[in-house]
């Protein structure tokens, strides 16, 4: 249904997320190529472009990293394709090399990067405030508070940034990303797919020395120009109201604004400054807002990035403002906000009586007082699942003789690893940090370092850690948990599954190979599933002198039970014969399905619906009690 | 006029898809609808939660503590989890299952006096902040529909019936339809006249209800 709705030709109003939004106004502008690395909360940019790639002619992939994807757009931006990319706040780290240069270089066609920061760290590492790369870039920005807004900020950001050759970047959070709302369906009016010639363009992307030295002036300049056209973008709109109490917002946070107001009985008595270009800051749009005021309140996620701006405006427009936002403790740098958040922040600042929302929040959470946590966790026949079981084991064997190991994990579905009932980690940093720090405790600590990855996260960052690694005979083991796609952010394809973007076949990067190639002189494949027979190889694995990779490979079971689905195989439960379970709980003390659960009589129990049929669980029972149901 | 519903439930229960429905109805019956939607980090079995605001007046895509008019919850225990955005004697819309998660079972295997939590616990806090209860059996409901993972059409068949909420039932089933793999439209219609109907039996007891036509 929502695919229908993207590659419409009606022009109507549908329901949509502002990710697929975002790919629909880029489709509408006439968008020749996208590439992209997943992660939340921007995956679904790239499934939505995966899923209309037979519908038009742009070309798409998956690409390896976020650099890598930058780079793809990059290339075809400077032949004058338009091209969008898309990524976490994180992903712009990795890309950042590659973003700051771009700056110098500028582009022909447009180049829209989309960078979705991720308040309250729900599906990241980290909380960052990604919108410092703008002005670090000198890259303009633009700031989507809905789906809408996206849609009609991508069309606009391709023709800023053709317009001054240089890429623009839409910034979104979370909310704005996992928002749906209604969208205006407009006119797709496409061109076809033309290579171009790149001789005939005399066209120059350089930047070193004496040419960065130019192009600095350039670029400071440039950025003043953008600033000009700021001044009078349609994305900057003010609520006026008979007051000298204003509001400067932008985001996500604009629509708390206008709740928070609704709220507190406000509505049309707070004046609001919604800025959708907040970088160039349009100075005297927001000098002249600053005038008319005695106090400003300015409400956005996360860094006190605009504040900085009004406070130094402020100082030569209107330096009795007062100013309040997260310089001045109103509200906190650490989290996403919420309409109570916004409203009492407000109410606050305006000696407004308001029932502060804590007691609501006090009296409930007196009613979850003992509720069972419901952590992230494996699904019913995850191949990590078993791999850990046997890994585990195999570690306990080498604690029982005295070694010791160090454990760190990273970016991937293996890293709910870390959550009960298991909890089992010493480090989880970043994508493929895992061997860059097993690299370096190598040679500090007595224990042996255990890194691990995943397929996806092995091309995307790993490699260069195991080439550092063979290179100056670093000592330690790396499990490659290779489950065929990226599963975490909704099971995309990788250098390690057969197919790429689109459903197209691809051709598959061994990763055993690779490491053979670099010169690893351990490595063993496995079946993830085998949990006996991995016990012997990973503990062969954490004796061996020297960097040991075992890769455990297993499809990932959403992604097989899907496959599977489509070949019209069954998916047979297996269930426990009661007669033979002896309540030893081997099956669950060491494996957590979910599909388990205790019976009345505390009988490890199945659920049918929940489970996948691996069949792991009753290679675990010493009783053979756990059995396939017959079909 | 607006009207806000909470929706939660367990990763793998059809929340996403179920959002996306209720939204398409919107777009076609001409009403305003927003959504702040988590996933989670797991893609399955974790916790999954939507909030859905339709009508006027609704801006941020978060529901203000207290104003959700519904809390829709397909698994029982997800339904007091956020209980703090249903407003006082709200409705809680609410599955008798309960999905144990691995954690809760490890605490039973560790300590042999620990219990599950049961529904009648569940509903035991829910009353301390609402009267308004409803309890479907929607995986059974699911399973006389022919299809296990209904259980999100039995919920839009319950949520059909109350008169606060804005969209017809000709409108919701088309979206259904145009929604759900074309093997499985038949089932999830009727996945959602067995709901209806079990909400003409219980929750139209409670609460206001659309006639029952």
């Amino acid at each position: 249904m929502v695919l229908a709705d993207v590659v419409s030709n009606e022009k109507r109003s549908v329901f949509m997320l502002c990710n697929e939004a975002i790919v629909r106004g880029a489709i509408e502008a006439d968008v020749k190529v996208a590439a992209f690395y997943p992660g939340a909360p921007t995956s679904e940019v790239l499934d939505t472009f995966s899923d209309a790639a037979d519908y038009f002619d742009y070309h798409m992939e998956i690409s390896a990293n976020e650099k890598v994807a930058l780079e793809v757009c990059a290339g075809a931006a400077f032949a004058g394709l338009r091209s969008l990319t898309a990524m976490k706040s994180v992903g712009l780290n990795v890309a950042s090399d590659t973003l700051l240069v771009l700056g110098y270089t500028g582009v022909r066609g447009g180049l829209v990067i989309v960078v979705a920061d991720d308040p309250h760290a729900h599906s990241s590492q980290t909380e960052q405030d990604g919108r410092f790369y703008a002005p670090a870039a000198y890259i303009p920005m633009l700031e989507p508070s809905s789906p809408q807004e996206a849609k009609d900020m991508v069309k606009k950001a391709f023709e800023i940034s053709e317009a001054y050759r240089i890429p623009v970047i839409l910034r979104t959070v979370t909310r704005v990303n996992h928002q749906s709302g209604i969208v205006q369906l407009e006119d797709i009016k496409r061109t076809p797919y033309e290579r171009v010639s790149w001789s005939s363009l005399n066209e120059q992307y350089i930047t070193l020395g004496a040419v960065a030295r130019e192009k600095k002036l350039k670029m400071l300049e440039r950025a003043h120009r953008i600033a000009e056209s700021f001044e009078k973008s349609e994305f900057n709109t003010l609520i006026e109201a008979d007051t000298e109490t204003g509001i400067v917002t932008a985001s996500v946070a604009y629509l708390y604004v206008l709740e928070a107001l609704r709220m507190l009985g406000l509505e049309s008595k707070v004046k609001v400054l919604k800025l959708g270009t907040t970088y160039p800051i349009p100075k005297r749009l927001l000098g002249l807002f600053l005038k008319t005021l005695r106090r400003v309140i300015v409400v956005e996620e996360l860094s006190p990035f605009i504040e900085k701006e009004v406070c130094v405006l402020a100082k030569e427009v209107n330096p009795k403002l007062e100013v309040y936002g997260k310089l001045s403790n109103t509200f906190s740098e650490a989290w996403e906000f919420n309409p109570d958040i916004v409203a009492e922040g407000l109410a606050s600042t305006l000696k407004l009586p308001y029932a502060t929302f804590s007691e609501r929040l006090h009296t409930a959470q007196k009613l979850k007082m003992g509720l069972p946590d419901r952590y992230p966790t494996f699904c019913a026949g995850c191949p990590h699942r078993a791999t850990f079981v046997a890994l585990n084991q195999a570690l306990k064997i080498q604690a029982s003789k005295g070694m010791r190991h160090y454990f760190a994990t990273d970016i991937g579905c293996y890293s709910m690893w870390v959550f009960p009932p298991i909890s089992h980690a010493d480090s989880s940093l970043c994508m493929g940090a895992s061997v860059g720090i097993a690299n370096g405790l190598a040679h500090a600590i007595m224990e042996r370092p255990v890194a691990v990855v995943g397929d996806s996260t092995f091309f995307h960052a790993a490699i260069p850690g195991i080439v550092n690694a063979v290179h100056n005979g670093n000592k330690f083991t790396l499990i490659v948990l290779d489950n065929s796609v990226t599963a975490m952010t909704g099971q995309q394809s990788n250098p390690s599954t057969e197919q790429t973007a689109g459903g197209k076949l691809g051709k598959k990067v061994s990763i055993e190979a690779v490491c053979r190639a670099i010169g690893v002189e351990f490595v063993e494949v496995v079946d993830a599933y085998d949990v006996k027979n991995n016990v012997e190889i990973f503990r062969k694995a954490l004796e061996f002198n020297g960097l040991a990779v075992v890769v455990s490979r297993r499809e990932c079971a959403l992604y097989a039970d899907r496959n599977k689905r489509r070949k019209g195989f069954p998916i047979t439960p297996y269930s426990v014969d009661k007669a033979a379970c002896k309540r030893l709980y081997t099956c669950l003390r060491t494996f957590y399905c979910p599909a388990y659960e205790l019976d009345e009589d505390r009988q490890p129990r199945i659920s049918p619906e929940l489970c996948d049929g691996c069949g792991v669980c009753s290679s675990l029972c010493p009783l053979s009690s756990i059995k396939q149901v017959k079909a | 006029m607006s009207f806000n519903l909470f929706m939660c439930g367990v990763g793998g229960q059809g929340l996403v898809l179920l959002t996306s429905v209720i939204g398409d109805a919107c777009a076609r019956s001409g009403l305003n609808a927003v959504t702040g939607e988590m996933y989670g980090l797991s893609q399955r079995s974790g916790t999954v939660s939507v909030h859905m605001r339709i009508g006027e007046s609704v801006f941020s895509p978060l529901i203000p503590y207290g104003e959700a008019d519904v809390l829709m919850a397909l698994e029982a225990v997800e339904a007091v989890r956020y209980i703090e955005y249903l407003k006082e004697n709200g409705i809680v819309l609410m599955n008798s299952r309960i999905m144990h998660p691995p954690a809760e079972t490890a605490h039973l295997i560790a300590d042999k006096n620990a219990k599950y939590i049961t529904l009648d616990d569940v509903i035991g806090r829910l009353r301390k902040w609402t009267r308004n209860i409803a309890i479907i059996d929607a995986l059974n409901l699911a399973k006389d529909a022919g299809n296990i993972n209904a259980e999100n059409a039995v919920f839009l068949g319950c949520l059909s019936t109350l008169k606060a909420f804005p969209l017809e039932a000709n409108i919701l089933k088309a979206s259904i339809a145009r929604a759900v793999p074309a093997k499985t439209v038949e089932q999830n219609l009727k996945a959602y006249d067995l709901g209806r109907d079990a909400a003409y039996r219980q929750l139209c007891k409670l609460v206001d209800c659309r006639e029952n036509v």
